[in-house]
C-alpha cells in the first residue's frame, strides 16, 4: 500500500485549513472519495479535491507534497499513524495531536504542537513562534532554528533542540545532565528519515516550564556531537 | 536406570502451578546491574517464608537491553498473582529505586501485565514524568543520582515451580561439588531460576511434622545421620544428599535444566562419589507436573 498524498494544486491565494486531512477522519476512505469530502466540516464547504491532487491508498501514512507555508493545522488532533511534510508548513502543526508521529522536512510556521497531549513531531527546519506552546505532553524536535516564546504555558511534555532560543523568564534553567530515557526516545528516531537519527549523546542541557503552568514540561537542548 | 555408573531412581519430582515475570534491570555497568539484581532477588529462596522465589536468569549484553546498557534479566514467581504483584512493587521500590544507575524494564510479553513503576512514580512527588515511547510508557523519577527510569508495566505469565532433582553422594564434598557442577551447567539455560543459595538447598522438607504448628519438617528419610533410626531412603554408602530446586516459565524449560544438571553430574562419573539421582515428591498428589528422571534423561542419551 502506497501513503496517500496530497500535493496542492497551485499556490493559493490564501491559508489553506488541512485539519481533516488527517488518519482518523480520513481512515477506510479512498482518493476519490477524499476529493469530494468537504475541506472544512462546514455548509458550502469546497471540496478538498478543490485544493489537492490525490494519490495513494495508505490512510494511516498520509504524505504532503510541494508544500509552502499556507497549509495550516496539519495532522490536527490526529491519534495515530503518520504524516510526512515534504516541505514547509503553515502554523498550528500538529495542533491538539492525540497520539502519532509528524516528520516535516521543512520548516513550520507558529504555533507547532499548541496544545498536544501526546505524540511526536519532529521538523528538520525551523520553528515559528510560540512553538509547543500550552502543550500538555508530548514530544516535539526542532532540528534547526525557533522563534520566540517558546515553550509559552506549556504543562508538560518535551521540547527538544540542537541550538539554545531565547527563552522567557518562566523557563528555568536546570544544568546539563545525562538523561537515560534519551536512549530509549533516539533508537524510537530510527523509524523516521529525519537529522534526528544523528543523535547519540544523551547529555543535554534541560530547562524546565512553564513555570507559570506547574514547570512540568521540559526543553533539551541536545548536542549534535556524535561521541558520548 | 544407570548413566556413567550413577544410579538415576526411576521417581518423579513433583512441581506446582506458578505465576512468573521477567525484568530487565541495566546499569552504568555489570557490576551495578548485579548489586540491583542481587538485592531484588535476596531472600527469595522459598515461597514458604519469602512470598516469592526469584534469581537472575543471566547476564545481558548492551544489544540485548531496552536502553543499550549493560544489564541482567531477573526472573520471579510466586504462587498467585497478587502476591507476585505485591513482592514486585516492594522489591522494586527497595532494590531497584535505590540502587544507583539501576533501570528496569519489562522482560516478558502478556496480556496480563502487572506494575513495574506504576505506582512507584509517586516517590516523584509530583516531579515525576512519563513517556510514552514505541506504545511503550515509561517513567522518569528525579533521584539524587540523576533520573530514575523504569517501564510503567511488564508481563506476567503462567510458571511452574519446584522442578528438583537429590544429588545422593559418598561425602559432603562430593555431594556439593558435583551441585555446584550440575548448576554451572544449568544457568546456561534459558529460563529458568535455581533460587536457593548457590542454587542448592540441602534442608529438603517433607508434608507435615509431629508438631502440631509445623505443616513441612526435615525430609528424614534422606537424613543421613538418621540412617539407623527411621525408615531411610539412604544406602550405608550415601553420606550427604544435596537438592537442586527449579523454577521455570514452561515444563520443557524445567525438563532441559534437569537433563543439562543431571548429565553434567553424570559425566563427572563414579571419582565424584556420586551414587544415586533421586527427586523429591508427595506421592503425586500434589502437584499437577510430575518429572520423570528416567524420561527426561532417556531423551538426553538418544
Amino acid at each position: 500500500m502506497s501513503a496517500l498524498t496530497f500535493t496542492p494544486k497551485s499556490d493559493s491565494a490564501h491559508n489553506i485549513d488541512c485539519r481533516r486531512l488527517t488518519p482518523n477522519i480520513l481512515a477506510n476512505l479512498t482518493a476519490a472519495q477524499i476529493e469530494n469530502l468537504s475541506l472544512l466540516n462546514i455548509k458550502n464547504s469546497a471540496k478538498i479535491g478543490d485544493f489537492f491532487d490525490i494519490s495513494g491508498t495508505d490512510t494511516n501514512h498520509i504524505i504532503f507534497k510541494n508544500t509552502h507555508h499556507q497549509l495550516d493545522y496539519i495532522g490536527h488532533k490526529m491519534s495515530h499513524g503518520q504524516i510526512t511534510i515534504e516541505g514547509d508548513c503553515g502554523d498550528f502543526l500538529g495542533a491538539n495531536m492525540r497520539g502519532g508521529n509528524i516528520i516535516c522536512h521543512g520548516n513550520a510556521n507558529d504555533r507547532v504542537g499548541d496544545q498536544m497531549r501526546r505524540g511526536l513531531i519532529l521538523i528538520d527546519g525551523n520553528a515559528g513562534d510560540y512553538c509547543g506552546s500550552r502543550m500538555i505532553a508530548g514530544t516535539i524536535g526542532i532540528y534547526s532554528n525557533t522563534g520566540n516564546n517558546i515553550g509559552f504555558a506549556m504543562k508538560r511534555g518535551t521540547i527538544l533542540l540542537t541550538k539554545t532560543p531565547k527563552l522567557h523568564a518562566t523557563i528555568q534553567d536546570c544544568g546539563t545532565h545525562t538523561l537515560p530515557f534519551l536512549a530509549l526516545l533516539f533508537k524510537s528516531f530510527n523509524a523516521f528519515s529525519t537529522p534526528f537519527n544523528a543523535l547519540k549523546n544523551l547529555r543535554v542541557q534541560r530547562y524546565a516550564g512553564d513555570l507559570a503552568c506547574d514547570g512540568n514540561g521540559e526543553i533539551l537542548i541536545c548536542n549534535t556531537n556524535v561521541s558520548a | 536406570m544407570i548413566i556413567n555408573s550413577i544410579k538415576i531412581d526411576d521417581t518423579f519430582a513433583e512441581a506446582f502451578n506458578m505465576r512468573g515475570t521477567r525484568v530487565i534491570i541495566t546499569a552504568l555497568n555489570h557490576k551495578w546491574a548485579y548489586h540491583a539484581a542481587n538485592a531484588m532477588t535476596g531472600f527469595a529462596t522459598s515461597v514458604i517464608g519469602c512470598g516469592v522465589e526469584a534469581g537472575v536468569e543471566r547476564e545481558l549484553s548492551a544489544d540485548e537491553t531496552p536502553d543499550g546498557r549493560l544489564g541482567v534479566s531477573v526472573l520471579m514467581f510466586a504462587m498467585g498473582s497478587k502476591v507476585l504483584m505485591q513482592q514486585l512493587e516492594t522489591r522494586m521500590g527497595q532494590c531497584i529505586l535505590t540502587c544507583p544507575t539501576a533501570a528496569a524494564f519489562a522482560g516478558i510479553e502478556s496480556d496480563d501485565q502487572i506494575s513495574l513503576g506504576k505506582h512507584l512514580r509517586y516517590f516523584g512527588d509530583g516531579y515525576q514524568t512519563s513517556k510514552l515511547i514505541n506504545g511503550k510508557r515509561y517513567w522518569r523519577i528525579p533521584v539524587m543520582d540523576g533520573e530514575f527510569l523504569t517501564e510503567e508495566t511488564t508481563g506476567m505469565v503462567r510458571a511452574i515451580g519446584g522442578g528438583n532433582f537429590l544429588i545422593l553422594a559418598t561425602s559432603q564434598p562430593a555431594a556439593l561439588h558435583a551441585a555446584e557442577t550440575a548448576i554451572e551447567a544449568m544457568k546456561k539455560v534459558p529460563n529458568v531460576i535455581m533460587p536457593f543459595p548457590g542454587g542448592v538447598v540441602r534442608s529438603g522438607s517433607k508434608v507435615g511434622s509431629k508438631y502440631p504448628k509445623m505443616f513441612a519438617s526435615s525430609n528424614d528419610a534422606f537424613c543421613p545421620t538418621l540412617k539407623g533410626l527411621v525408615n531411610s531412603e539412604l544406602s550405608d554408602d550415601i553420606e550427604s544428599v544435596m537438592e537442586i530446586v527449579i523454577d521455570g516459565l514452561t515444563f520443557d524449560d524445567i525438563a532441559t535444566s534437569m537433563r543439562v544438571g543431571i548429565q553434567a553430574i553424570c559425566d563427572l562419573g563414579e571419582v565424584s562419589g556420586v551414587k544415586r539421582i533421586s527427586a523429591g515428591n508427595y506421592g503425586g498428589k500434589l502437584g499437577p507436573h510430575h518429572f520423570k528422571l528416567h524420561e527426561i534423561m532417556s531423551v538426553a542419551s538418544s
